[in-house]
């Protein structure tokens, strides 16, 4: 049996308390990752087994819905998470040379995190703000009307 | 088909606002605001002057088809729920709103969310169920705000719980938020999510209306819908009736974006024409470019050339053009499109969501996908363009879901009005639109 | 009822039968790839797709139900050209390179289905991410690189086994097998049932032993019992030139419906024990080989020497015919005491039980497989008796309750609602107390809460469940010891009986009820004997059971292979093992099965049922009555049938 560390029980009473919140129904499994995943960044295993005990969800079923949903990582992110929309309505006003800009910036393909821990960067579906792309979503900020120049200025926002 | 009632030779059809009537107009966070502009004034109507059946029968005189895509009756989805019986059921409005190029729901949710309480209420008290969930995809943050503010303020005014307007009729309403999954949109596959799963389709039959959330009666709609019930309650069928055309009746919201000068929303009532919008509303195409192409209703829609931009767009004439409406998203393309460069696009958001379950929409877009990817760098064969050709089809005969029917929507649509363009770039080892990389070079992802 | 069509043949179905079935009924092959008669249908290969007139696209004959008047099409060119785009797109999306797998040429459903549409190459080109093979099982092998997503595994290890290891992770074409949270199968919660592997179509899921073993077509199966427990779960045995291949459980099976344990399943895989293969007789301190004659003549004139001074040990593992022989010998020369191998079973406590009531207070196994409740007390059956806690465990999605009450933790501690740890011998005393409680609907429940060291929540909760279950399964076994068996049967007959419940007992072996139905369970007691007669078969004993044998002065042993049991006898017989040898036993709940040879032993080797004949002959035993007529004369807690 490994021990604990303190930061494995910190993920425990994360996922205590998410668990908590929605008064242990196994049908709000996903609200319950996702308050996990909005703590954390990401769910940690330690979170997964300890909600799989508490609302009794068999852990396979459990990290299949973790896996299924791409709002809900299973696997440490950068300090930031940067999506960029590659639907066809922000591709077709420019979206490409966004994504270049950003990924010769960074240093990264979409999927990879930086090797400092700063960034992730990844590529999502239609954001629902179709009217003013290339859009670009960094942790919670959206930023739409995008051109490859702007990318230097929107990265320095974030420590 | 001609529209008589809102086109006249010579004049411009105007915005015509119902469902975003409200929207940037009042403040979303007050109640007293959305009473002042005629709130809750038809769910009282109801609850004190009609029986079920009669609301249901104006909603079927009114010809309101769904506006999240498939355009099915509203009124007639409706009877399905209220006559199956069973000791619960639910009301369930899908806010899920993934197809690119659509936001609509998102304005309506963002700038008038007690309009869509009020009428799944209604909805409720008319198919007999007494709780309701709105399914919000997860990245609307504001939307969620928004809706939890709203239903807690109905509820302490009382028009939500116990004893509603006095009538001894109550509903209950929960918000449910998504988490990042396009096929969601799908009501088996909202059902499922909601229920705690993952968001894979169920098997049709049985169908929601008689065996949906938890196994019970369900009533799922699009947010447009729903936010055009409360308005026909108040002004009635006929009213509703004298915009559209015959076919569909109402407004539409059309979400405008592409390489055009103004992108925005516009509302309108239906049966407007491509041309109309671009010039009007879009105010032409970027830089004086000509238009090439449009896709009608987000990724899983229509590409229709430049020679259907007169058709009128409502379901029925769409249909009989060959070509679906949608949700009301227009993606208007010049010819700095490449056809094979936005197939491409749209078989990558296709496999990306795909729920992976049934093996047509699973394997099939990752194959069009790696076909696409190939013919963009130069290394495509004819036999590229017969293995599409078979692949849109069969997506289209045996998915599980409307997901991989329509993903082969844009390949069909390619294949038959542009295939000369896509031709030219296994042939002739040329991108006409200088998009594609064509690089020669075998592309390594997969 | 509604009428159906299918391809001109019209049939009457109940209203709700899928149009696969439907098909079947009518001698209809519909081809599919994640349908599987035991599971929920899955809708997702698609290969089951067939015309129905008035309906514009092909639709699912495996979830679609038949309508009335349906008129349906399953072999029109449409319908075949849809097969082979379906199978095309599987084909490309992994390696179903078929000459090298293990399970080409008939006994692949990917490869025969191919095979039926005259498909002939890869349409389109495979190109996939390689995913690496899982080799960490002990039993089973998992390569992801054959796998067509078909899910049948995924269903069957929830809902026939209820064990929910597996399942799948991400979505779309990244779609792929996983067992927990994302864990090798060796490192998981899998309980090596291997029911996953009996339902995978293709070479994805294979056992370590059988792989390149030999087609399935061509592999002999004889359909028999296995006799690992008392449950008698009915198993399909493979074999090829006389030796074992593989066992599967066999779907047609009242009992146990197709599903095994590892005990029946891979345990005989890996039999490590080496046989005797000659009787033998001990001269001079060793043991040397001898004949049948010889071998049997100094046993018989050992036996006469002893009379009197006799210990008779059987195992439960022997059939029906060779317990009533070795009880003839017994009784013929007046053993002191006449026993089985079994230790703490507490099966002769139940019969003494059945003695005293008169009748039957038993359930039958198939009144516990819908039940919602399911108390469990004693032992830990995800170790013994696995199959059901397969029952029990499968029906928690249902919403099915579990209580698991033993003296230590369980695999069922993370399936239970309440798992109690109370000692062996307070058990009896916790269950009247709970009676008490449920029967008088008030008491001290901080008392007794108290008293058993348990949460007042934790009691409440059992009483609240036990008292408004419609169906309680009331499980009771034991393989450590209970001084004090029979209260606690007491108690927890009295329970069953005030909760209207279904009682079994799991007893303990495949012939435990055999056994004691002709009369052998009493307890073991073989210091003073002068004479042991073992009649062991191919049971292997504990380490502590064996030291008992340690000191006997002349032990003569029946048995199949060697041990150190066998290698201090004085006179050993060389005895055909379970499957080898056919014979009848009686289950836990009373069934009478018939066991059937698979294969054939070596050549000295014969039954233990012959070997005692043999002996009886000798010893001129009077012909003894049939096992049938004992065994309707004895008071027994299971209705035997």
């Amino acid at each position: 049996m490994t021990t604990k560390t303190k930061k494995d029980q910190g993920f425990i009473d994360i996922a205590n308390k998410a668990v908590d919140m929605y008064h242990s129904k196994k049908e709000d499994l996903i609200p319950i990752l996702m308050q996990v995943n909005q703590e954390i960044g990401f769910v940690p295993k330690e979170a997964m087994e300890q909600i799989s005990l508490r609302i009794h969800v068999p852990q396979s079923q459990l990290y299949s819905v973790a896996t299924f949903y791409h709002m809900l990582f299973t696997k440490q992110t950068g300090r930031h998470v940067i999506k960029f929309c590659e639907s066809a309505p922000c591709h077709v006003v420019g979206g490409r040379e966004v994504l270049d800009a950003l990924k010769n910036k960074l240093e990264l393909e979409p999927g990879e995190t930086s090797s400092d821990g700063k960034w992730t960067l990844t590529t999502t579906s239609c954001l629902g703000v179709c009217g003013v792309g290339p859009v670009i979503m960094v942790d919670e900020d959206i930023y739409g009307n995008i051109t490859p120049n702007q990318i230097p200025d929107i990265l320095a926002k974030y420590e | 088909m001609k529209n008589k009632r809102s086109i006249i030779k010579g004049t411009l059809p105007a915005e015509q606002r119902v469902v975003l009537k409200r929207a940037g107009i009042i403040d979303p966070d007050s109640i007293e605001e959305y009473i002042v502009h005629d709130g809750y004034f038809a769910l009282g109507k109801v609850l004190t002057e009609m029986k079920p059946d009669k609301v249901i029968s104006i909603l079927k005189e009114s010809n309101l088809r769904g506006r999240g895509g498939a355009g099915f009756p509203t009124g007639t989805k409706w009877g399905f729920v209220a006559g199956t019986k069973a000791d619960k059921k639910y009301v369930i409005c899908n806010a899920d709103e993934s197809e690119p190029g659509t936001y609509k729901d998102r304005l309506i949710l963002e700038g008038d969310p007690h309009s869509i309480i009020e009428a799944m209420v209604i909805a409720g008290y008319a198919v007999g169920a007494d709780e309701g969930y709105i399914y919000v995809r997860g990245e609307y943050k504001l939307v969620q705000t928004r809706l939890l503010n709203a239903i807690k303020q109905a509820k302490e005014m009382g028009f939500l719980g116990e004893n509603i307007f006095n009538s001894g009729y109550k509903f209950d309403l929960h918000i449910h938020a998504g988490a990042g999954a396009y096929i969601c949109g799908e009501e088996t596959a909202l059902i499922e999510s909601i229920e705690g799963k993952r968001g894979e389709p169920r098997p049709r039959p049985p169908y929601p209306t008689t065996n949906g959330l938890w196994d019970k009666p369900t009533l799922v709609n699009n947010v447009e819908t729903l936010a055009n019930v409360a308005p026909i309650i108040r002004n009635g069928a006929e009213w509703f009736k004298s915009f559209g055309t015959p076919s569909s009746a109402g407004t539409k919201v059309y979400n405008i974006m592409g390489n055009v000068n103004s992108t925005g929303s516009i509302e309108v009532p239906m049966g407007i024409t491509l041309r109309d919008v671009i010039s009007i509303y879009a105010k032409g195409l970027k830089d004086g470019a000509v238009l090439k192409l449009a896709q009608t209703g987000g990724s899983s829609g229509s590409i229709i050339p430049a020679d259907l931009q007169d058709v009128p767009m409502d379901y029925d004439s769409f249909t009989n053009a060959g070509v679906s409406m949608g949700s009301g998203a227009l993606l208007i393309c010049s010819e700095k499109t490449c056809v094979v460069d936005l197939a491409k696009v749209l078989l990558n958001f296709f496999r990306f969501e795909s729920c992976g379950k049934c093996n047509p929409c699973r394997i099939g877009n990752q194959r069009a996908y790696q076909i696409l990817l190939r013919i963009s760098e130069g290394l495509g064969s004819m036999k590229d363009l017969d293995d599409l050709q078979d692949i849109s089809k069969w997506l289209y005969e045996m998915s599980n879901c409307g997901l991989g029917q329509t993903a082969g929507s844009p390949l069909k649509d390619i294949l038959k009005h542009f295939r000369a363009e896509v031709e030219a770039h296994i042939v002739k080892k040329e991108c006409p639109a200088e998009v594609c990389s064509m690089s020669g070079i075998s592309p390594t992802s997969n | 009822m509604v009428k159906i069509t299918i391809d001109g043949k019209t049939t009457e179905v109940e209203r709700g039968t899928t149009i696969l079935n439907a098909a079947r009924d009518l001698g209809i092959e519909i081809p599919t790839l994640c349908d599987h008669p035991e599971l929920t249908p899955y809708g997702g290969c698609r290969m089951c797709l067939v015309e129905v007139e008035g309906i514009k696209t092909l639709q699912p004959s495996c979830t679609l139900p038949a309508g009335n008047d349906m008129v349906i099409h399953t072999d029109t060119q449409k319908v075949h050209n849809a097969r082979k785009f379906i199978l095309s797109m599987i084909f490309s999306e992994r390696n179903h390179f078929c000459p090298s797998c293990q399970v080409t040429a008939g006994d692949c459903d990917l490869q025969n289905a191919a095979y039926d549409e005259s498909m002939t190459h890869w349409p389109i080109m495979p190109n996939w991410q390689p995913y690496p093979v899982d080799a960490s099982h002990p039993f089973i092998i998992l390569e992801h690189n054959r796998c067509i997503l078909c899910r049948q595994c995924v269903r069957a290890c929830g809902e026939l086994v209820g064990n929910f290891t597996l399942a799948f992770e991400e979505r779309g074409a990244d779609s792929n097998l996983i067992a927990d949270l994302g864990l090798p199968l060796g490192e998981s919660s899998c309980i090596s049932c291997g029911t996953c592997l009996q339902v995978c179509p293709t070479g994805t899921l294979i056992d370590r032993w059988s792989a390149f073993q030999g087609k399935e077509t061509e592999l002999d199966k004889t359909k028999t019992i296995c006799l690992g427990c008392s449950i008698g779960c009915g198993i399909d045995v493979l074999t090829r030139d006389n030796r074992l291949v593989r066992i599967e459980g066999d779907w047609d099976a009242e009992i146990n419906g197709g599903v095994i344990c590892e005990v029946g399943r891979f345990l005989p895989m890996v039999e490590e024990r080496e046989r005797l293969l000659t009787p033998m007789i001990r001269a001079n301190g060793k043991l040397k080989a001898a004949t049948w004659d010889n071998a049997i003549s100094a046993a018989a004139e050992k036996i006469t020497a002893s009379k009197g001074n006799i210990s008779g040990v059987a195992s439960t593992r022997l059939s029906m015919e060779a317990l009533n022989e070795f009880k003839a010998i017994c009784d013929a020369y007046d053993t002191k005491s006449i026993a089985t191998t079994e230790e703490f079973s507490a099966v002769s406590a139940v019969f003494d039980l059945a003695k005293s009531s008169g009748k039957a207070f038993e359930s039958k196994i198939d009144e516990i497989k819908n039940a919602d409740c399911y108390l469990m007390i004693g032992e830990d059956t995800t170790k013994d008796h696995q199959v059901i806690s397969f029952f029990a465990k499968r029906q928690i999605p249902a919403g099915s309750k579990l209580i698991q009450i033993s003296e230590s933790p369980s695999g069922l501690d993370n399936f239970a609602v309440e798992s109690l740890i109370i000692e062996n011998n307070s058990q009896s005393a916790f269950i009247d107390a709970i009676n008490n409680l449920i029967t008088n609907k008030s008491g001290d429940t901080e008392k007794i809460a108290k008293t058993f060291k348990l949460n007042l929540s934790s009691l409440n909760n059992i009483v609240e469940v036990l008292s408004s279950a419609k169906i309680v399964a009331v499980i009771f076994g034991s393989r450590t010891n209970y001084d004090n068996a029979a209260a606690v049967l007491g108690s927890i007959i009295s329970l069953n009986n005030q909760i209207n419940g279904k009682l079994i007992t799991t007893k303990g072996n495949i012939n435990s009820v055999g056994a004691s139905a002709i009369g052998i369970n009493g307890a073991i007691n073989i210091d003073d004997s002068e004479l042991i007669i073992l009649a062991l078969g191919d049971e292997e004993l504990s380490q502590n059971f064996s030291k008992k044998f340690e000191k006997s002065p002349f032990s003569i042993i029946f048995s199949s292979y060697i041990s150190p049991l066998t290698a201090n006898a004085d006179i050993v017989f060389p005895v055909k093992n379970w499957l080898e040898q056919g014979g009848h036993f009686i289950n836990l709940d009373g069934h009478i099965f018939e066991a059937k040879a698979a294969l054939e032993a070596p050549e000295e080797v014969i039954s233990c049922e012959e070997s005692l004949s043999k002996l009886a002959n000798v010893l001129k035993v009077k012909k003894q009555r049939s096992w049938k007529e004992l065994v309707k004369e004895t008071p027994a807690p299971v209705t035997i049938s």
